[in-house]
């Protein structure tokens, strides 16, 4: 295998300003803004996370209350046993991934439209223990009172110190994932994707590459919830429902899901675009179809096909083709 | 010719967008300080109606007081000016919103509905040491240092309904309580319902708990009324009008009590007059002629009815006059505290051992139940339609109520797994 050396000085120069880019943002931002910019962070590991999933071509509808598992545990931990969050977020991830093991035993026995909507039951079934287990995980109104950390002496409560923690966080968590897909562990869940039969047919175990996928992605959300819950203070079940699940497949769909930047361009862009609407408020779901049809329609490989599209339109490489959407 | 709650969504949402904009209703005197008030609420999905008409209510104070003069706080003379945001019922929204408030606006206070999106606030709101209110009762914890409800107490107030339906009818033995399953809203009234039965000596034969995804309440009126209750009793339903309708539809004949009953006109329409005549419920028109009885502590409530009816006359809810209400408090106890900042009105509120409740002189309650004497609690109206029209029967008392039974208020809040934490 040709592995591709990533250390050059033009990556370099790039990584060096685009650091430097995130790291002045909030400083140019009001107070709302940054925020906007913290919920944006957890929600580029969401997507990422999202798409190791989706690697082995199994799309679910279980990952925003994946997510809210991470979000009460953590919150539980945090109301019951006043763990602060450097201790509730592995568990956080934990809980989620665990979850996520015993769910793979049903919904894997299922293949695409079949688990879609299997992951979408199951979610359903968690989410209404959330709902109704009130004296547990206080039913509709959620968990509330989980506090952000004070770590020598800064307060994470202030955006632009939980944006830092938070940018670290999801960096490694990001440079993990990316690490996982171009490992072998990546190439066989691609292999699985696009041709299960033959890469079973040379002893690949296609069950086990997709719980593993199913499993990783879910920790990494999980962690994700908690570390949106330590921010936000509080957790309710609506939260995390099918309205966040379509806003995160809105979001991959039409950054794209072929390469890993994909759903990261989809969620910067949405979300931008999203608080550009605000003030639009009742037509929001409106205008969202409305860019999921022209993305499908338009760009179906997503955002991240637009510099391959000009480049062939200059006559410079080949226009990007969409891969076929099964191994049949 | 009332609306519907999903009309007044629709009819509402231009006047949100203009709301949400948070331009001041008027120019302010030179020279005059501005002080801020916040409302941090829906204005747009299935909660406006018990946001939106809150804003235009205390639009209608703020223009009376600005064109008055403004008011006197220490040395300083301020016109009020409203911010607004619409949270939409979003967690995540709210407390982008409340930071923007504090941070960019600078506002004293902040109003909200209550619920979920208080909870989620109130971690920063204390830290940063914001007054807040809330109009659900159930909000407040120990933690909340800085949040207040000083005109709704939801929704122990509905004691008092019960409480006259009981002395009124005593024909009435049973009872059965249908509400929406949440535990903000629906459990809240249904354990306090509950307690009020039990008191009154009325026995509850069924409790009907439902989903958010109902749509078709024919069934669950059918199975609660082949219990045969004397009482069918909508505990804070956000279903009113499906109710009523097929209640009318399924020839009920009983005596019907409710939290609320927004846009009656509205059943009525559907209904027939006499269908709803009767029916008990907690929040009155404010034309009502009992609001001018002396101890009221709302200034011209037919004149503020008059004005709001004017400029929006189909959106008039439950949360035209708290919102206001609150907002008249913070006047008095910036008045009493010659401050505008939040720490020290806060003070001034709290050292008032009885403070002007709206429907009279209340004191703050609460500390035996969530940990904190933070809701202000009086006596309450208790409202009946009578030929189309609701109208005050008579006061009664929450405090007095209370007194004698908070303990099996307790047991049935912790039958629902609801949380008690004092």
């Amino acid at each position: 295998m040709n592995k591709k050396n990533i250390l050059t000085v033009q990556n370099v120069v790039w990584a060096a300003i685009l650091l430097a880019a995130l790291l002045a943002t909030p400083h140019f931002l009001k107070f709302y803004h940054q925020d906007l910019l913290i919920y944006l962070t957890i929600n580029v590991l969401v997507v990422c996370s999202y798409r190791l999933v989706t690697l082995t071509g199994e799309w679910s509808l279980i990952h925003a209350v994946m997510m809210g598992v991470g979000a009460y545990t953590a919150s539980l931990l945090f109301i019951h046993f006043g763990l602060d969050m450097w201790f509730t977020l592995p568990f956080a991830g934990g809980a989620a991934a665990l979850i996520a093991a015993l769910l793979c035993f049903p919904l894997l026995r299922m293949t695409q439209f079949y688990f879609l909507i299997g992951s979408f039951a199951a979610g359903e079934a968690i989410r209404l223990t959330w709902i109704e287990f009130v004296g547990v995980f206080g039913g509709t109104g959620g968990l509330r009172g989980v506090e952000a950390p004070i770590l020598w002496g800064i307060d994470f409560i202030d955006p632009i110190p939980y944006y830092y923690l938070s940018l670290f966080i999801v960096s490694v968590c990001l440079f993990i994932l990316y690490r996982i897909e171009n490992s072998r562990v990546g190439l066989t869940l691609h292999a699985i994707h696009w041709k299960a039969p033959l890469a079973e047919s040379v002893g690949v175990n296609a069950w086990r590459y997709r719980a593993l996928a199913f499993i990783v992605g879910s920790f990494f959300v999980g962690l994700a919830g908690g570390l949106k819950v330590h921010y936000l203070g509080s957790v309710s079940p609506n939260q995390m429902g099918i309205g966040f699940m379509v806003f995160i497949l809105i979001w991959v769909i039409v950054g794209g899901y072929n390469k890993f930047y994909g759903p990261i361009i989809g969620v910067i862009v949405l979300t931008v675009f999203d608080e550009s609407i605000r003030t639009f408020e009742v037509l929001r779901p409106a205008i969202y179809g409305a860019v999921l049809i022209l993305s499908v329609l338009f760009l179906p490989l997503g955002l991240e096909s637009i510099p391959g599209r000009l480049r062939s339109w200059f006559g410079v490489g080949s226009t990007p083709h969409e891969p076929p959407l099964t191994d049949q | 010719m009332g609306i519907s709650r999903r009309d007044f969504v629709r009819n509402t949402a231009a006047g949100a967008l203009i709301a949400s904009t948070g331009l001041p209703s008027r120019v302010f005197a030179a020279g005059q300080k501005t002080v801020k008030i916040g409302m941090n609420i829906p204005m747009t999905g299935d909660y406006a109606p018990w946001g939106l008409p809150g804003l235009y209510g205390c639009q209608v104070v703020v223009d009376d007081i600005n064109a008055a003069g403004g008011v006197n706080i220490g040395d300083q003379n301020y016109a009020i000016e409203i911010v607004s945001y619409d949270h939409g019922y979003d967690i995540e929204k709210a407390v982008q919103g409340y930071k923007q408030m504090v941070s960019e606006s600078d506002v004293k206070m902040v109003m909200m509905l209550g619920g979920s999106t208080v909870g989620a606030v109130m971690p920063w709101a204390d830290r940063k040491k914001i007054l807040t209110t809330t109009l659900l009762a159930s909000d407040i914890t120990p933690d909340t240092e800085y949040l207040i409800a000083t005109s709704e107490s939801h929704p122990l107030y509905n004691v008092t309904g019960v409480e006259w339906l009981a002395q009124h009818h005593p024909e009435v033995k049973t009872a059965a309580i249908v509400t929406n399953n949440d535990a903000e809203y629906g459990l809240q009234s249904a354990a306090t319902y509950q307690a009020a039965f039990e008191v009154a000596g009325i026995e509850v034969v069924d409790i009907n708990l439902h989903g958010f995804d109902v749509t078709d309440f024919a069934p669950i009126v059918s199975s609660v009324l082949a219990k045969n209750p004397d009482v069918f009793c909508m505990a804070t339903s956000f279903y009113c009008t499906p109710l009523m309708e097929q209640l009318y539809h399924q020839g009920y004949k009983g005596k019907i009590i409710s939290c609320t009953l927004d846009y009656y006109d509205e059943i009525i329409a559907k209904t027939s007059k006499e269908f709803v005549n009767g029916t008990i419920f907690q929040f009155p028109d404010f034309d009502d002629p009992k609001l001018n009885e002396k101890g009221i502590n709302f200034p011209n409530p037919g004149d503020f009815d008059a004005k709001f009816r004017k400029d929006h006359p189909n959106d008039w809810s439950a949360v035209a006059w708290e919102y206001p209400a609150n907002l008249l408090n913070w006047i008095e106890g910036a008045k009493a505290a010659g401050s505008v900042e939040p720490t020290e009105v806060l003070k001034a509120l709290r050292s008032n051992k009885n403070p002007e409740f709206v429907f009279g002189e209340g004191r703050w309650w609460g500390k035996e139940f969530w940990g904190r004497d933070s809701v202000v609690v009086g006596r309450w109206p208790v409202v009946v339609v009578q030929d189309g029209k609701a109208r005050i029967q008579e006061y009664r008392s929450v405090s007095g109520w209370l007194d004698k039974h908070a303990a099996v208020l307790a047991k049935y809040m912790k039958s629902h797994g609801l949380r008690i934490t004092g």
